[in-house]
C-alpha cells in the first residue's frame, strides 16, 4: 500500500513538472509570438516610412521641376523658392532614409543610386538654368538639356517606384513568413494547451484513485482497528506507548479496562497507572519502567493492580523500544492480565500438591499392604508350620484337615496380598501381555473360590473362550473379583447363578464403547441372579473403596471392583455394569482384539 | 571359651518373631548365644555399654519403634569399634527400596523373615555359619538377598 502510494506521489510530481514545462513553453511561445507581431508590424511601419519618404522625394524632385518651369517660362525668381526649397527637403528626406536603411545594403545601394540619378537631375536642373539663353527656350542645347532632365527624372521615378516594389516584396515576403509562422504558434498553443488539459486529467484521475484507495484503505485500517480493540477485549491485552524522551504515553482503551476503567478515562501518565498498581509491586514496577528507558528489550515484567471495587489481577507486561522518525526512543508495549492463567497454574499446582499426597498415601498404602498386612499372615503360617512339625500326632485327622484348609486360605490370601501389591505398584509396561488361554484362567479363578462356590452351591456356566492377548494373572484377578461379587451379593434364598457369555463384536455396535481404539472387541458378560443394584450406582461402584452396602450386612473392602477397571482399563479395555434391584446384576468386559 | 560358640543379637520390636528366633536357634544343631532387644535404643544402649562381648552376627528388624533398624545400621557403620559384626537385615518385606538402602548402607544380608518355621532354621543356620570374610568380599547386589 506504502509503496503503490509513494509511486503515485512521484507519479503526481512528474506530472507537476511536465506540466509547469508545458505552461513555460506555452509562456515562451506567446511571448515570441507576441515579439514577432511587433516586429513586423514595426517592418510595416519601416517599410511605409521609406516608402513615404520616397514618395516625398518623387514630390519634392516634382515639385522643384515645376518650379524652373515656371521660372523658365516666366523668369520670375518666386518660382526657383519651390526649387530650393524643393532640394533641402530632398535632403531631409535623404538623411531620414539613411536612418531607416542603415542596417538594409540592397536599398542602401539602391538609394546611393537614386541619389546619383537625383543629384544628376539636380545638376541637369542648374544646367538648364545656367545654360538657359535669356528668353530663348528655343535654342537646341536647352532643349536637349531639358529633354535631358525629363529623362532623367523618369528614370528616377522608374528607381524609387522599383525601391517602392523591392520594398513591397521584401514586405510581402516577411508576410508571408510570419504569417506562416503565426499559423504554426496558434496550432502549437493549442496541441499544448490539449497536452496539459491530458496531464490535468491523468492527473486528476490518479489523484481521484489514490483518494479511493486511500479511503479504502482508511476503512480497512477502522476495521482493523476495531478488531484489535476486540481482540484485545477478548485475550484481555492492552497496549500502549511511551515517547521517552517527551515522556509522552498512549494507552489503547483495553488497557483501562484491564485496571478497571473506562477507557481514556484518565490521563494516560505513569503516575496515573501507578495508582491503580498493588502497592506492594508499585516500587518494582518502577523501578522496571525506568530500566525500560534504556534497555532495547526486556524481560517480562509481572505485578499485579486493583480494581477500585477491589478486585485483584495479574498483568504481565512487555517492551520493546524502536526508534522514531524524529530520532526518539518509544517503547511500544503490550500488557496481558494472566489472572486466570495465575488461577489455572494454581489450581494445577494445588491439584499437582493434592496428587503428590496422594501418591504419597498409596505409596504408604503399599508398605501397610506389603508390611503390616503380610506381617500377621507370616505369623499365622508360622505357628501352623510348627503346630504341623511339632503337635501333628496330637490332632485328630480333622484337625489336621482344617489346619491344612487353614494354611490353604493363608497362602492364597499372601498371593492376594502380593498380588494386590504387584498390582498397585505395577503399571502396564511392566506386566507382559501373551496370548492366554482364557478358559484355564476362569477355572484357575473358579479354583481360588472353590470353597465359597461350594458352600453356596453357586453355579457357574460358561461358553468356551478363544485365546486371546492379556496379562494372565490380572484376568484371573478379574475373574475372580467379577465371580466372588456374584456371589457374595446373592439373592436371599436363592442359589447363586452366573452366566459367562462371549461373543466378539463391533465397536460401533456397542453404544457402552466408548472412542473405540479397535474396530472389534470381545465382549464377556457375567450375568447373576443377585441382590442387583439401582441402576444409579452403575458407574459409582467401581470406584475406590465406594461401598453400596453397610459393612454389617456384607464384607468387603469397597476395592474389588475399582481393581476389575484398573485390569480392564490396562488392557485397553472397557467394563460396565447394569443391574435390577432384587433381580441381578450384568457385567460387561469388552476386551480388544487386535 | 570364645570360640566354642557364636554370638548372635537380634533387635525386633515383635514378640512372636523374638519367639522364633530364639526357638529356632535352640533347635539349630550349632552353639549360639542369642540375645534379642526389643528395639534400636536397647540394642545401641547394649553396644555401646564397655566391657560387653560384641556379637558376631546382628540380626536387624527395620520397623522398630524408637530407633529404626536403619538408623543402627547407619550408627554402627560410624563405629570402627563395630566393624567386625555381621549385619544381617531381617525383615517382613523385601520392598526394593529397604534393600537398596541396606545395601549402600553397608549391612551384610539381607533376609525376608520366612513363613514357616522349617525354612527359618535353614536361612539361620546358614546365615550364621556364613565365612563373613569370604562373603564380605564378593558381596554385590545380587547375592545380597538371601534365596530360599
Amino acid at each position: 500500500m506504502i509503496k503503490t502510494l509513494s509511486n503515485n506521489i512521484s507519479f503526481l510530481r512528474t506530472m507537476l513538472y511536465l506540466s509547469a514545462f508545458v505552461i513555460l513553453v506555452v509562456g515562451a511561445l506567446t511571448y515570441r509570438s507576441i515579439t514577432e507581431v511587433t516586429k513586423s508590424s514595426e517592418m510595416v511601419t519601416h517599410t511605409y516610412k521609406v516608402n513615404v519618404e520616397l514618395e516625398q522625394i518623387l514630390s519634392n524632385l516634382k515639385d522643384a521641376e515645376t518650379g524652373q518651369r515656371g521660372f523658365i517660362i516666366t523668369r520670375d525668381s518666386v518660382f526657383l523658392d519651390s526649387y530650393t526649397s524643393g532640394r533641402s527637403k530632398i535632403n531631409n528626406s535623404f538623411a531620414e532614409l539613411k536612418v531607416l536603411t542603415r542596417n538594409d545594403t540592397l536599398l542602401n545601394t539602391n538609394l546611393i543610386a537614386l541619389n546619383g540619378l537625383i543629384n544628376k537631375r539636380l545638376i541637369a536642373f542648374q544646367t538648364s538654368y545656367s545654360s538657359l539663353p535669356k528668353d530663348d527656350i528655343d535654342d537646341p542645347a536647352f532643349i536637349s538639356n531639358f529633354r535631358d532632365g525629363k529623362y532623367l527624372m523618369d528614370s528616377i521615378s522608374v528607381k524609387i517606384k522599383s525601391i517602392v516594389s523591392l520594398q513591397n516584396n521584401i514586405l510581402e515576403t516577411r508576410k508571408n513568413e510570419y504569417e506562416n509562422d503565426l499559423m504554426a504558434t496558434p496550432l502549437l498553443l493549442f496541441s499544448l494547451l490539449l497536452c496539459s488539459l491530458v496531464l490535468m486529467y491523468v492527473a486528476y484521475n490518479n489523484i481521484y484513485k489514490n483518494i479511493k484507495k486511500l479511503k479504502a484503505t482508511n476503512e480497512a485500517l477502522e476495521i482493523f482497528k476495531e478488531s484489535t480493540n476486540q481482540s484485545e477485549i477478548v485475550s484481555k491485552h492492552g497496549s500502549w506507548t511511551w515517547n521517552v524522551k517527551d515522556n509522552v504515553f498512549t494507552f489503547s482503551d483495553n488497557l483501562y479496562r484491564l485496571v478497571g476503567e473506562q477507557p481514556q478515562s484518565f490521563k494516560p501518565t505513569i503516575e496515573n497507572f501507578l495508582n491503580y498498581v498493588h502497592p506492594e509491586d508499585v516500587e518494582q514496577l518502577s523501578k522496571q519502567t525506568e530500566q525500560m528507558k534504556e534497555n532495547v528489550e526486556l524481560p517480562y515484567i509481572y505485578y499485579r493492580v486493583v480494581h477500585k471495587n477491589g478486585n485483584i489481577k495479574h498483568l504481565k507486561a512487555y517492551g520493546k523500544s524502536l526508534i522514531n522518525e524524529e530520532n526518539d526512543t518509544v517503547l511500544l508495549g503490550t500488557t496481558a492480565d494472566i489472572t486466570d492463567e495465575i488461577m489455572s497454574f494454581r489450581a494445577l499446582e494445588e491439584r499437582n500438591m493434592e496428587l503428590e499426597r496422594n501418591n504419597k498415601e498409596l505409596s504408604s498404602f503399599n508398605y501397610v499392604a506389603s508390611h503390616d498386612l503380610q506381617e500377621p499372615l507370616r505369623k499365622i503360617q508360622t505357628f501352623l508350620s510348627r503346630l504341623e512339625d511339632e503337635e501333628a500326632e496330637n490332632l485328630s485327622s480333622k484337625g489336621t484337615k482344617y489346619i491344612d484348609r487353614i494354611q490353604n486360605a493363608a497362602t492364597r490370601m499372601r498371593l492376594l496380598i502380593d498380588d494386590l501389591l504387584q498390582f498397585s505398584r505395577s503399571n502396564k509396561a511392566d506386566k507382559v501381555i501373551e496370548e492366554s488361554n482364557i478358559n484355564l484362567l476362569l477355572e484357575a479363578a473358579k479354583q481360588d473360590l472353590a470353597e465359597v462356590i461350594s458352600a453356596e452351591n453357586a453355579e457357574i456356566t460358561s461358553d468356551t473362550f478363544p485365546t486371546i492377548k492379556v496379562i494372565p494373572f490380572q484376568i484371573q484377578q478379574l475373574f475372580i473379583n467379577l465371580l466372588g461379587n456374584a456371589i457374595k451379593y446373592k439373592a436371599e434364598g436363592k442359589t447363586p447363578k452366573i452366566v459367562i457369555k462371549h461373543k466378539v463384536v463391533d465397536a460401533e455396535d456397542e453404544e457402552n464403547i466408548v472412542k473405540p481404539k479397535k474396530a472389534f472387541y470381545h465382549k464377556i458378560t457375567f450375568t447373576d441372579n443377585g441382590i442387583g443394584f439401582e441402576e444409579q450406582y452403575a458407574e459409582q461402584i467401581f470406584t475406590l473403596f465406594s461401598r453400596l452396602h453397610n459393612k454389617d450386612e456384607y464384607s468387603g473392602t469397597g476395592i474389588g471392583l475399582s481393581i476389575c477397571k484398573k485390569i480392564v482399563e490396562n488392557h485397553s479395555g472397557y467394563i460396565t455394569a447394569s443391574g435390577q434391584p432384587g433381580k441381578g446384576a450384568v457385567f460387561t468386559v469388552y476386551l480388544p482384539i487386535d | 571359651m570364645q570360640e566354642d560358640y557364636i554370638n548372635i543379637i537380634l533387635a525386633d520390636d515383635d514378640e512372636d518373631d523374638r519367639l522364633f528366633f530364639t526357638d529356632a536357634f535352640e533347635e539349630i544343631k550349632i552353639t549360639t548365644r542369642v540375645k534379642t532387644f526389643n528395639d534400636g535404643v536397647y540394642l545401641m544402649d547394649y553396644l555401646n555399654t564397655d566391657g560387653i562381648q560384641l556379637p558376631n552376627v546382628l540380626f536387624l528388624d527395620l520397623n522398630m519403634p524408637r530407633k529404626s533398624g536403619l538408623e543402627c545400621l547407619r550408627e554402627i557403620k560410624q563405629n570402627e569399634k563395630f566393624n567386625d559384626i555381621a549385619i544381617a537385615i531381617y525383615s517382613t518385606s523385601a520392598s526394593e527400596e529397604d534393600i537398596e538402602k541396606t545395601f549402600i548402607k553397608g549391612a551384610n544380608i539381607y533376609i525376608k523373615k520366612p513363613s514357616d518355621f522349617k525354612t527359618l532354621k535353614k536361612v539361620l543356620s546358614e546365615v550364621v555359619t556364613i565365612n563373613w570374610q569370604y562373603h564380605t568380599n564378593s558381596m554385590n547386589k545380587e547375592n545380597f538377598l538371601l534365596r530360599f
